[in-house]
């Protein structure tokens, strides 16, 4: 995905099942947007467990985060709740996104899952930027996405410099 | 859309009639402006009392919706119907509703902790798509989970 391209407007199931869209989920917000491997791989179980250290600022700073990946809605709920995790997975367990966002990570011929992949996006889904995350130091640092989330809320918030007395 | 519709609370009966008997409480629109789910309980954790308030700013109020996110939404599942916290005013909070279509878990209700739950049939309140996470704070002075920045 390009910048500025606009992000498919993902339409999955979350971590209980319900169908979600992915606009519905930003809900007029900036979205950090993941695709994860899977609640199996030891690196995406150290990512998660940064975000779930990042979430506290993400829930007093109006952004909101979503995680993508293959696994079944109860194992991401299991994953989930073990993370301490309060935002949103979706599940693609059917593969119904993966060949259509070209994001199969083709080396794992076993869980045939989703690349580590992120993009941070504007509340109307176009991509800000993106990250590959194939290699663990591809992803973007906390700094990074504080620094993506700064960038997209100024340009959407119209009270961005605070009104005058 | 309307950032916050209203409900008032008797202590044992809940009324969308803005004259009926009672503390009138702000709740997130969305639960009262579709298609009923008949059949449904309401927990409602709030007082009639029109001193029983906390601030939304305060630690346990703000706990109590990072755990609605964490577990209560998700324990609730299916059954869940919606699920709103009363705003009183810009800061002050009365406690909150989950409606579902079975009462079984309201025992684990964390706003519970907040006010006491009373359980109440109800056929007024709508299904809603629960909140996204993270954020906990409020849009514009709207009721938590409702409203956005437009």
């Amino acid at each position: 995905m390009n910048v500025d391209e606009r992000f498919p407007d993902l339409d999955l199931p979350d971590h209980t099942g319900r169908p979600r869209r992915l606009s519905e989920l930003a809900g007029g917000d900036p979205l950090a947007l993941f695709t994860s491997r899977g609640w199996w791989c030891p690196k995406e179980q150290r990512y998660m467990r940064g975000l779930c250290k990042l979430q506290d600022e993400f829930e007093v700073a109006y952004a909101r985060i979503v995680v993508v990946s293959v696994d079944p809605p109860e194992v991401q709920s299991a994953f989930r709740a073990g993370l301490g995790a309060r935002f949103t997975f979706l599940s693609d367990a059917e593969r119904r996104w993966l060949p259509r966002l070209e994001l199969l990570e083709t080396t794992d011929t076993v869980h045939h899952p989703y690349l580590p992949a992120a993009f941070t996006l504007c509340p109307d889904l176009r991509v800000h930027r993106s990250y590959n995350g194939y290699w663990y130091f591809g992803r973007p640092t906390h700094d990074e996405l504080r620094r993506d989330m700064r960038e997209i809320t100024k340009t959407i918030r119209d009270d961005w410099e605070a009104p005058a007395a | 859309m309307r950032p916050f519709a209203f409900v008032v609370f008797d202590g044992t009966r809940l009324s969308l009639d803005p004259h009926a008997p009672g503390r009138r409480l702000r709740i997130d629109s969305r639960c009262v402006d579709g298609d009923p789910v008949t059949g449904a309980f309401a927990h409602v954790c709030a007082l009639p009392d029109r001193s029983a308030a906390l601030r939304y700013d305060e630690p346990e109020v703000q706990q109590a919706r990072r755990d609605a996110l964490a577990w209560w939404i998700p324990m609730l599942g299916d059954a869940l119907v919606c699920l709103t916290t009363f705003a009183l005013d810009a800061s002050r909070c009365a406690g909150a509703i989950t409606v579902a279509r079975d009462p079984t878990r309201f025992a684990a209700d964390p706003f519970a902790r907040l006010f006491p739950g009373t359980i109440v049939r109800s056929d007024v309140f709508c299904a809603v798509p629960p909140p996204a996470g993270p954020p906990i704070e409020r849009y514009g002075g709207a009721p938590w989970p409702g409203g956005r920045f437009q």
